[in-house]
Order: structure tokens, then C-alpha cells, then sequence
């Protein structure tokens, strides 16, 4: 074991070191830059046994990565923003080819004009693509993620490609301490990727030729159960994980005094760690105030959510995120979960941190508080809130 | 063969598909029309009076099989190593080549397989001979046709008797054709071999003399008459008796003279026979002047062969015709006139006028007359000659009546060794027809032959013609015995035959094959190309590359 | 050349029963691909007529490894396969990039280009039918002037891309053009650039009887006509040296090439040209040949 203090860019890095990835294909952008530079270093001086593609675009990162994962090896990239909505196309290539892809996504806006900031945008735009999401929320949390999320994705209950996604700066650029497991003790948890099949002269196999109306919609339903499966081994692997290594980080949703709250704060990513920190404010207050933060954004943790619903009065989600033309993306899915559902709490939208924009504790506290008053009114005042936007 | 999942637990995660003949079902329906492998006349063997199979001789060549190249010869021709020295190559008239760059030299081929055959012919099992019959068969005359005829009727399995009134076989090829041209060890081989096949050989034996022709026909179920053209014709003109007959001057000296009969000789007559009396009396050191009525155009012996008296140092004196010899202080002095030429006669030849008071004399040592030939029937029984005196007998299949048939020069008049070799062949046909009983039926007329337009010249190399050596005339012109036309390689008999476009034969060359974009030709066994009709979308290109014109485009029937 | 031929497998990797149109210059050219590799290689193909051709699933005509990927990837793809194939120890199997020319000159070239800039050891074939095929005749980078296509119904007005030479910029140590009418040509090429380290870009002019508007039973010879005039040159680069090869070597001199209206009349995409047009692409023609003249002078690109 070792202790460091790195940026979770870094850490990345070392996750994928840690994870024995043989082939890397990554085209550089800002906030993502250190982990290739990161990743440079490692490969160059041996310390980390993989190709190393140096792609001159995301959508040639992606497209590498497919090939490198159809021949069979363990394969790693990592983008951000732009680079990611390059891929787009090469996404849904990628989940619909079964490959188990592993991609942390450093979050950041987009443009116009250039933002380099935190924003989920880049990633919850690519959500129809058929790859498992994961949302961090620390350093130590963004290690152990990418470590799981090879064991989950190469499960052959799985065989899909996962994001794995980290804010902007607040995460990518910030030091933080991370316990590095021994590697014998990671190989074990982690054992070398065995392919169900790759491209093999010996057994000469066509993938992805035409396929006909007659049999696409099966292929189409695979994907959809792998999601299924993800969702039921998510938590196991995180269980088993935190055996090995000491570190769990809630499956699906990692809940922070929800047992008795009657409002929920609804959170993704670094917003959640601020929650925490809210939710201990406003219980000292007296406020029966909780939080949950979303880890697992596909497969969406529906069920997890209905429980959750359960006990509440109300949810108050946070996005740091809008679908233009509706609301949050975390809004959406949870109401979505919670349509046909009995005694439904009600809901409040909120976005907040678009572009980089400050999401502290106090920002939080300012939205249970709202929350609360239309808890007690039993109405809520506004479907969707804009957090700190200028008159 | 992949099994179809039935069920989505079946399918694999991804769409992988496994390769299979027909992944999207069968294609040949597509096709309006379709390639077939059609064999064509080429226009050698259409011209070959054998009608040879040489772009299949040359094909095997190619290979490298010489024995099975000799084999297809001999279907055709037993004698090759004759007629690649003595024949006009008719066959070359018309070679495709020649439109490309030169024509094949087919005789230079010929000549190596044929001494290639005569040497395999000396081995044990190279004729394949079959079953005894019982069926005793005479044949009178040695020449080309009656050797031919024994050639294959042996082969057959007939008990056969040849009857030579010399003491040589081979008739002409052993008593007409001089040495230089066609070394007389090369008939004796020849004769040897069939000698070898059990052919009986009776020498010395002229019928009509000693034995009639009816005892013949009575001890033999067949009796086959090729005698061949051996009587000189007259000129008509007073004083003829000064003269000597060609043919039998070149009998005299294939039996071994080599004394000219005199130093300044003329020789009447344009033909064959003409021409190698000449070039004979040359090389026995006398001075030769050949007289002839026409010009060199409408001369009838083989133009190669003018030539080559020309370059022999032997005077022409064209358009001029004796009228008159006589013998002067032991000369013989002949009165010719001058003759022009005026319209076409019958042969389409322009026929020679003679031209009113343009009468001169010339003096020679001795003449001698070579200007036509015809068959000697005078023994044989009259029922079987019209009232010219030529024998009565089919030309297609040489039936002439009871059990005799003919063959050869008798039947055609003068022709050349290969015509007197394939109607040996062809009377054989018949011969065994009668015998089985059957209607005599010709031999299918072969189609019209391919021209160069179907043929893709595309696929060849511009290539020299292989050059044949022949003996320089001063050094020729010295000796009767050495033979003047040299052989080739087999390096360069190689070369030759790959030149050939091997017109409508499958030269296995996999064209067809590499090109097909729908992986429907199959080649098996180095043989011809497949189709698979399954398949084959009928694009043509098979057809539109071939090399050889085999492949022709068929319109699907609805 | 017969003779050469006669030496090659029987084994046809490319199965009967495909849905090329009849005629097709490009499966000519699989064919060729597997007449000089064997079933040893591995494919990658992007989206073009050679994703459709071997039928759907859950069969395909290819009897070889084929990783089908999206339009503009093939280069970047082909790499992966090189890395992951080191990364395993697998050695001996070349990897190739088989791609269209709307693949290769157009949506494609930035992924070519990266990988050979990367100095990714494949072989990448561009088979140009100069269109659009697969999706019915547009027109494409590769597309030369004048040729009716869907998108350019009066005539392209702009000329071709030289790709052998855009590779060429790239300094990858083996490009050659080729074409299915000369097969021995072809075949070696390819098995020349697997013996080579590095990139190797071959650029084969693949006649397509639908898109061209020909008879079906012209292919072959049409490519012979492109390689007859001059319209293709058979060439290598390889380390930056030019060389011209047979056929194409003989050429030089104007007056052994054949007129260029040879090739453009046999072909109905070429109809509406103008005698002008026809004297421009030839004048065309003899420049490129000025250029291969000086080139194969010099030797060095």
C-alpha cells in the first residue's frame, strides 16, 4: 500500500497502471491533459507495460480503442468536453460491439464561447450511448472506480464500455490524498482480461457486418439487459472491493442520513461531498435533511431511487447539468423513476454549477432551505430553479 | 455449415458472423447470360490438311509433356518428323500471330516432336495397340498414304500386309524426295517402327505381275490401293524420247547415283518435282536451267522451295515452252517459244499464250522432264477405273467398290506427302467402318475457324519468331546427303509455343480464373476452368479476357 | 504473367454467394488481397461496398478476420489492432486497412493520416472506384473531372486528389498504385509492403461497371486502359524512391502511352465531355507523366 497526495488526474493514471492496461489511445485536451501527460511518463519509462497511441483526435482515440479491445487486450482512454461529443459516434460503436472500454471523462462545459470548467453537459449528452456512467466524487473514490469498473465491464454478464467521470479542476487538478493498494493485491481483485472472443486468424470471425431488421432489435435488448446485469453487480463489486481494499463507496448511491429525511438532496459528483457538509449544517437546525449522491448515472439506479422515495416528503436535485428544453438530466431521471409510483415525494429541480460556477456548501444549504418551505407548503414554488442566475 | 440461432440465447452479444458459401443465398439468378467453355477451330489445324490438333500439341509443350504432345500428333499424323521437314506448312497461312506480330513457326515445332516421336517410337509400349481383330488387310504402295493407312489400321488391331514392288518402303519419301531435304535414315526409321507394330512388309512384291490384284482381293477382307502418282506425263511434243523422266532421275539417285547426266541440264516444269531435280543436279555439280511456261507467280511447287533454288545459283527461264527437241553432236537442242500470259484457266492460274514468231533454240547436255504426274492403274482391273483411267474411288472416304479401297496421290493426282498421310488416315476410318459393317461416314467438317478478334492479345508479349537455321547455299549446294534445314531447341521450341495464342484452346493459363470477382471458376486438376452457376453473376469478364477464345457468353433461356 | 499465375493458391478466402454487383473491380481486388496473404491477416474495413458485400449476419463471404468499423476510423482503428497484436506477442499477421476512396481521400484521411504519421506498422488499400459506390454514385476526393456521379449530374468540375503522393508527404517508407488488371503486379506489391516495416499505403484503381457505366464484362479491361493511357500509372515509393513499374515503365514517352479518349469513351460517366475536356485531361495526363518522368529520372519523391 501507498499513500499519496495527488490530483485526481494523477490518480488516474495510476489507476490505469494499477488496472495493467496494454493499450492507451488518447488525444490531449484541457482538463484531461495531465492524465496523458501522466500516462506519457509512466509508459516511457517503463513502469507501465502498454501501447501507447498518441491519436491525432478523439474520435481516432475511440476508434483505436475499439480495435485495440476487438484484438483482445485491455484498453484505456480519457477525454474531456469537446473530445468526448467528437466520439459520439464512436460510443455507440463501441457499446453496441460489446467492447469493455474503460474512459474517465475529466467534466468540463462546452462551448461557445471556451469554458474550460466543470459542467455535465459533455457527459450526460452522451447517456443514450449504451456506456455505463459513473459520477466521482473524490481522489480515492475516482482510483477504486476505475478499478471496479474494468472487473464490471470485462464480466461477461456486462461486456460494455464505461465512463468514468470526474469534474473539471475540482477534482482533476486538486490534491487529495489516495491510498494506493498493493498491485499483487489489485492483480488478485483484478485478474488480466480474458476476451470472448477477438480477432483471430485462426478462428475467422466478420464483427459487425450488416445486420438485418431481422435481428437487430435482439442485439439492441442485450445491451439493455448487460445495463440490467451492470446494475445488479455494481454494488457487489463495490462490496467486495471494499473487503480487499478497505474503500466502498455506496454502489449504486452513496445515501447520507436519508434513513429519517424527510428531504433528500439529490446530488451527483463533487456536489455531493458539499452536500454532506450542508446536510450536518442543517441538522444541527433541525432540519430532517439527507443526501444522495447518484454514483451510477447508467445503469440508472431506479429501483435504489423508489426506495429512497419511500420514506422522503421530497427531493431536492441538483444539477450541474440542463437538457435544454426540459430540466436537469438527474431531475428527469428521477422523476421518470418515480412515475406509476404511489405517494410520490415532490420534486424540485435545481441547476447550479454550469460552466465552473461555485457549488459550495452554502449554495446547498440556500436550496434545502427553499425546499424545505415548499415541503412545508406541500407545493413546490418552480419546477426548475437556476441557482445564483443574474436578473 | 453455420447453424442459424433460433433463439436470442443463441446469438452472441455482438453481431459476429461466421463465413459461409451463399452468406446472402445464391447469385446465379442474376445472370442473363452465362459463360460456357466452347473448344474452337483454330485456324492451323483448319488449314492443316491432317487438320493436326496443334494448339493442343502446344499446349502439352507447354507443360512439358512432350510424350503426350507426340501422342495427339500421332492421332492425326503418325509421322511427324516426315512432314516437319517436307511439308508447305499450310498451316501457318492463316496463324492469328501473324496479325499481331509473326506467325508461329509451327514446322520448327513440328520437326522437334517429330524426331522427339520417332525416338520414343523405338521404345517398348509407346503404341498402344489393340486387340487383334483377325481382319486381314492388303495394302499396295508404301508412300505417305499407304503408311499411314497402315499405321492406324494396325493400330486397330487388323492384321496388315504391305506389298512394295522396291525394295525400299516409303515410295516417294524414300524414291522422290532428295536426301537434302528429307534424309532417307529418318523413312527408314519410320518403317522400322511400323515394322515394329507388327505390320507385315512385303518388298519387291509388285502385284499384277507375280500375284493379281484378284488373289488379293481374295485373301484379304480389304484391299487398300495407294500407288502413289509415279508416271511422268508427256509433254506432247515431237522429239520426247530425248528426254528423261524427273521422277524417275530422283529414283535413280535416291538408289544411289551421283553422276549428273550432263553438265548443262534443262528441266521442264514448275512443279515439286521439277524443283528438286534441279536442286539435285546442282548438288551433283551440274549447272541446271529450269524452264517453265509461266512466271514464278503461277509456279506450283512450294514457294520456300523456289527460293531456296534461286539462292542455289539455278537459272529460271520463265515463260518459255519447248516445242520441239532433238539431238545434235550428242547434245539436245531444244526450240522453245515465247509465251505470254493472257486470262485465268481453270486452276485460276493465268494461262500462257504463245507469242507468234518468238520461236529460239537452247542446247543441253541433257533434259529432263517433270511436268506432272500421274498414277500408273494400268494393272489394275478395269471395273474399277473410269474411262480415263483413273481409279473410280470416293475422294472423301476412298471407297472404290467390293472390298478395295484407295488413298493418296492415286486418288487426288499429285499432292503433297501431308494430303497422301491424311487420306491414309481418313481411308483407314473407312476401312474399319466396312469392316464393323457400318454405313462409311465422313469425319465431321470442322467449324469455321477463330479469328483474331475473340482472341485477347492483351495477354502476350510482343516475341520474336524462333529462327531456323539453314545451310548457307555454297555450303548446301556441295553435298546431296546433308541434310540443309537445321532443327531447333527445345528451348526454342518452348518459346514458340508459348507465343502461340492457342486459338480456341485452353491454354490453362487461370485467366478466367484470377479475374472472376464472384470466385465462381474453379480450376481442378490443371485442366479447364469450372463455373459454378450457382453463383456466377454472369459478368462476362471470363469470356472478354480469355487468352484463347474458349469462353463464349450464352444467353440464359427464360 | 500466365505463368505466374498458375502458382498461386486455389484457396478463395472470398466466398461464393457475395452481393457485389456483377463485374465488380473491387472484389477483383479481395480476391488478389487473399490470392497474396493467404487467410493469415487481419481486416479492417470501414463503412463502404466491402461491409455490404459479404451479406448480413449471421453470415459474411470473408473467411478471414474482418473488424467492420465506422466511416472515418479505419486508421485509427487499424492501429489499435497493431497495438493490441504487440501487446500480445502476435507477430506474424499483418493487419489491413481495406477502405474506399470516400473513405480514404474524404471522411477517412485524417485517421490514415494520423497512423502513418505514428508510423503504424499496417498495410492500408485504398480500392478507388472514384465515387461514392455503396451509396449509389456521389461524388468523392477521388472522383475525376468530368465523371457523371449522382451529386455532379453535369460533371465534376475539379480534378482528383493525388493520394499516392499526399502519402508520400507523409515519408512512409512504401506506397504503390496498382490495379486488378495486373494481377502479378498487384499481388506482389502487397506481399512486398508485408515484408515492410512501418505504413504501406497501396492505392489500387478498382473499376466499378455500375458507377462507371460500362459493360460487366469490361473491368479488367478498362483498368488495362487506365494503365494504356496513362490515366494510372503502376508505381512504388518505397523510402521515398520512385519507380515506375511494368507496364507503366514502358510509358514514358508520350507516343507508347494510348490516347486518353480510349479509356473515357468506353465509359458512359464520361459522355458529356467535350473534346476540350478530353484535350485538357490528356493535357493533364502528359503533365503527371512529365512529373513521373523527372521523378523516375531523379528517383527520389
Amino acid at each position: 500500500m501507498q499513500n499519496v497526495i495527488d490530483t485526481a488526474n494523477h490518480i488516474v493514471a495510476y489507476a490505469a497502471k494499477a488496472a495493467r492496461v496494454q493499450v492507451i489511445a488518447a488525444y490531449p485536451i484541457t482538463p484531461q491533459t495531465s492524465i496523458v501527460e501522466r500516462i506519457a511518463e509512466l509508459v516511457e519509462s517503463g513502469e507501465l507495460n502498454a501501447e501507447y497511441i498518441r491519436v491525432e483526435s478523439e474520435h481516432s482515440a475511440m476508434s483505436a480503442c475499439m480495435g485495440a479491445a476487438a484484438g483482445g487486450v485491455r484498453t484505456f482512454t480519457a477525454t474531456s468536453s469537446h473530445g468526448l461529443v467528437l466520439m459520439h459516434e464512436a460510443l455507440h460503436w463501441a457499446s453496441g460491439s460489446r467492447l469493455p472500454i474503460v474512459m474517465p471523462v475529466v467534466n468540463r462545459a462546452l462551448g461557445p464561447g471556451w469554458n474550460i470548467w466543470a459542467d455535465f453537459t459533455d457527459s450526460m449528452s452522451q447517456r443514450d450511448t449504451g456506456w455505463i456512467q459513473f459520477y466521482c466524487a473524490e481522489n480515492q473514490e475516482v482510483f477504486d472506480t476505475i478499478i471496479q469498473v474494468y472487473k464490471l465491464c470485462e464480466n461477461e454478464r456486462v461486456l460494455l464500455p464505461a465512463m468514468v467521470c470526474l469534474e473539471g479542476f475540482i477534482l482533476s487538478h486538486t490534491y487529495m490524498p489516495v491510498e494506493i493498494p498493493d498491485q499483487e493485491k489489485i492483480d488478485d481483485f483484478l485478474p488480466p482480461y480474458k476476451p470472448k472472443w477477438f480477432l483471430d486468424v485462426n478462428k475467422p470471425i466478420s464483427h459487425a457486418n450488416i445486420v438485418s431488421p431481422e435481428w437487430y432489435m435482439e442485439f439492441r435488448y442485450m445491451i439493455q439487459e448487460a445495463m440490467e446485469n451492470a446494475k445488479q453487480l455494481i454494488p457487489e463489486i463495490d462490496k467486495e472491493y471494499g473487503k480487499y481494499f478497505g474503500f466502498e463507496h455506496g454502489g449504486l448511491i452513496d445515501k447520507y442520513k436519508c434513513e429519517d429525511a424527510d428531504l433528500i438532496l439529490l446530488t451527483m459528483g463533487t456536489i455531493g461531498s458539499e452536500a454532506k457538509i450542508a446536510v450536518d449544517n442543517l441538522r444541527k437546525e433541525g432540519l430532517k435533511v439527507g443526501t444522495a449522491r447518484v454514483r451510477v448515472f447508467r445503469p440508472f439506479p431506479r429501483e435504489e431511487i423508489r426506495k429512497l422515495a419511500e420514506n422522503a416528503q421530497m427531493f431536492a436535485v441538483i444539477d450541474r447539468g440542463i437538457s435544454f428544453g426540459m430540466e436537469g438530466f438527474l431531475a428527469e431521471e428521477t422523476k421518470a423513476s418515480l412515475s406509476n409510483q404511489k405517494d410520490q415525494p415532490l420534486i424540485a429541480g435545481f441547476i447550479a454549477g454550469l460552466g465552473g460556477r461555485d457549488v459550495t456548501f452554502k449554495t446547498i444549504e440556500k436550496i434545502a432551505k427553499k425546499s424545505s418551505e415548499w415541503m412545508r407548503a406541500g407545493k413546490v414554488g418552480k419546477e426548475t430553479v437556476w441557482v445564483d442566475l443574474r436578473k | 455449415m453455420v447453424v442459424v440461432p433460433k433463439t436470442r440465447k443463441e446469438m452472441p452479444v455482438t453481431a459476429l458472423s461466421v463465413p459461409t458459401i451463399g452468406s446472402a443465398g445464391k447469385t446465379g439468378f442474376w445472370r442473363d447470360f452465362k459463360p460456357v467453355w466452347v473448344e474452337l477451330v483454330s485456324p492451323c489445324t483448319y488449314d492443316c490438311p491432317a487438320n493436326n490438333s496443334i494448339p493442343k500439341i502446344f499446349e502439352k509443350v507447354r507443360n512439358g509433356k512432350l510424350d503426350e504432345a507426340a501422342k495427339i500428333f500421332l492421332e492425326t499424323n503418325p509421322f511427324p518428323s516426315i512432314t516437319g521437314r517436307v511439308c508447305p506448312h499450310l498451316c501457318e497461312r492463316h496463324c492469328n500471330r501473324g496479325e499481331y506480330d509473326e506467325i508461329i513457326s509451327i514446322r520448327s515445332i513440328e520437326r522437334f516432336l517429330g524426331d522427339y516421336v520417332l525416338k520414343k517410337k523405338g521404345e517398348r509400349g509407346f503404341h498402344e495397340i489393340s486387340a487383334e481383330t483377325g481382319k486381314k488387310i492388303a495394302i499396295i504402295g508404301s508412300g505417305p498414304a499407304g503408311l499411314s493407312a497402315a499405321y492406324y489400321l494396325r493400330k486397330i488391331g487388323h492384321n496388315v500386309t504391305i506389298f512394295e514392288s522396291e525394295k525400299k518402303l516409303g515410295g516417294v519419301l524414300a524414291y522422290g524426295i532428295p536426301p537434302y531435304r528429307l534424309p532417307k535414315q529418318i523413312v527408314e526409321k519410320e518403317v522400322a517402327a511400323l515394322a515394329k507394330m507388327g505390320i507385315k512388309i512385303k518388298t519387291g512384291t509388285a502385284i499384277g505381275k507375280g500375284v493379281t490384284f484378284e488373289v488379293i482381293q481374295k485373301e484379304f477382307d480389304v484391299a487398300l490401293l495407294a500407288i502413289g502418282a509415279w508416271k511422268e506425263r508427256d509433254i506432247g511434243i515431237p522429239g520426247e524420247e530425248f528426254m528423261m523422266s524427273g521422277l524417275e532421275f530422283l529414283k535413280e539417285v535416291n538408289k544411289g547415283l551421283r553422276e549428273p547426266p550432263g553438265m548443262a541440264v534443262a528441266v521442264i516444269g514448275g512443279g515439286n518435282v521439277g524443283i528438286d531435280v534441279a536442286r539435285t543436279l546442282k548438288r551433283l555439280g551440274a549447272e541446271p536451267t529450269i524452264l517453265y511456261r509461266r512466271t514464278e507467280k503461277e509456279m506450283p511447287a512450294i514457294d520456300e522451295e523456289i527460293q531456296k533454288a534461286k539462292e542455289d545459283g539455278i537459272e529460271f527461264r520463265f515463260l518459255t515452252q519447248p516445242v520441239e527437241a532433238s539431238k545434235r553432236n550428242g547434245k539436245i537442242v531444244l526450240k522453245c517459244i515465247k509465251m505470254r500470259l493472257g486470262e485465268p484457266d481453270a486452276t485460276g492460274r493465268r494461262r500462257p499464250i504463245p507469242i507468234e514468231g518468238s520461236e529460239f533454240t537452247l542446247e543441253f547436255d541433257a533434259v529432263i522432264k517433270a511436268v506432272g504426274e500421274r498414277p500408273d492403274t494400268t494393272w489394275i482391273p478395269r471395273k474399277f477405273l473410269n474411262e480415263k483411267g483413273w481409279i473410280k474411288a470416293d475422294p472423301a472416304t476412298g471407297f472404290v467398290g467390293e472390298n478395295v479401297f484407295a488413298a493418296g496421290d492415286l486418288v487426288s493426282g499429285p499432292a503433297t506427302v501431308v494430303e497422301a498421310i491424311s487420306a491414309g488416315r481418313k481411308t483407314a476410318r473407312s476401312i474399319n467402318q466396312y469392316l464393323r459393317g457400318e454405313e462409311i461416314k465422313l469425319e465431321a467438317p470442322l467449324e469455321k475457324p477463330v479469328k483474331i478478334e475473340k482472341i485477347n492479345i492483351e495477354y502476350y508479349e510482343p516475341k520474336e519468331r524462333v529462327k531456323t537455321f539453314e545451310l548457307p547455299p555454297e555450303e548446301r549446294t556441295k553435298s546431296l546427303d546433308k541434310e540443309e534445314t537445321l532443327g531447333v531447341s527445345l528451348e526454342e521450341v518452348e518459346s514458340e509455343a508459348d507465343r502461340c495464342f492457342s486459338c480456341g484452346y485452353c491454354r490453362s493459363c487461370r485467366i478466367c480464373w484470377i479475374f472472376c470477382p464472384d470466385s465462381s471458376i474453379e480450376i481442378k486438376d490443371d485442366s479447364k476452368p469450372e463455373f459454378d452457376y450457382d453463383y456466377c453473376k454472369g459478368c462476362g469478364i471470363c469470356s472478354n479476357e480469355c487468352p484463347c477464345g474458349v469462353i463464349t457468353m450464352q444467353r440464359e433461356e427464360e | 504473367m500466365m505463368e505466374s499465375i498458375k502458382e498461386l493458391s486455389k484457396e478463395e478466402y472470398l466466398l461464393k454467394g457475395h452481393i457485389a454487383c456483377a463485374g465488380c473491380g473491387l472484389t477483383i481486388s479481395l480476391r488478389l488481397l487473399f490470392k497474396a496473404l493467404g487467410n493469415k491477416l487481419v481486416m479492417v474495413v470501414p463503412a463502404c461496398c466491402t461491409s455490404v458485400i459479404p451479406g448480413p449476419y449471421p453470415y459474411t463471404s470473408f473467411a478471414v478476420p474482418v473488424q467492420n468499423i465506422i466511416f472515418e476510423a479505419t486508421g485509427a482503428t487499424a492501429s489499435g489492432v497493431v497495438a493490441a497484436f504487440r501487446q500480445r506477442g502476435i507477430k506474424d499477421v499483418p493487419v489491413v486497412g481495406w477502405a474506399g476512396d470516400g473513405g480514404t481521400f474524404d471522411i477517412g484521411i485524417q485517421a490514415l493520416s494520423g497512423a502513418a504519421e505514428r508510423e503504424t506498422n499496417f498495410i492500408y488499400i485504398c480500392y478507388d472506384n472514384e465515387a461514392y459506390g455503396n451509396t449509389g454514385i456521389q461524388r468523392s476526393g477521388a472522383t475525376p473531372y468530368g465523371a457523371w456521379t449522382t451529386t455532379t449530374p453535369t460533371g465534376k468540375k475539379e480534378r482528383k486528389k493525388d493520394m499516392p503522393f499526399i502519402m508520400a508527404a507523409h515519408r512512409i517508407p512504401y506506397i504503390a498504385t496498382a490495379c486488378p488488371s495486373y494481377p502479378m503486379d498487384f499481388i506482389n506489391k502487397i506481399r512486398k509492403a508485408k515484408e515492410i516495416k512501418g505504413t504501406k499505403f497501396i492505392h489500387i484503381l478498382a473499376p466499378c461497371p455500375t458507377g462507371w457505366r460500362y459493360d460487366t464484362s469490361k473491368t479488367v479491361e478498362i483498368g488495362r486502359l487506365a494503365v494504356q493511357t496513362g490515366m494510372w500509372a503502376l508505381f512504388e515509393i518505397e523510402y521515398g524512391k520512385f519507380k515506375l513499374n511494368s507496364p507503366s515503365d514502358r510509358l514514358i514517352d508520350k507516343a507508347k502511352r494510348k490516347p486518353v479518349k480510349e479509356y473515357l469513351s468506353l465509359q458512359g460517366r464520361f459522355r458529356k465531355l467535350t473534346e476540350d475536356d478530353i484535350e485538357k485531361i490528356q493535357r493533364w495526363v502528359d503533365e503527371d507523366w512529365e512529373r513521373y518522368r523527372k521523378l523516375a529520372l531523379n528517383q527520389y519523391v
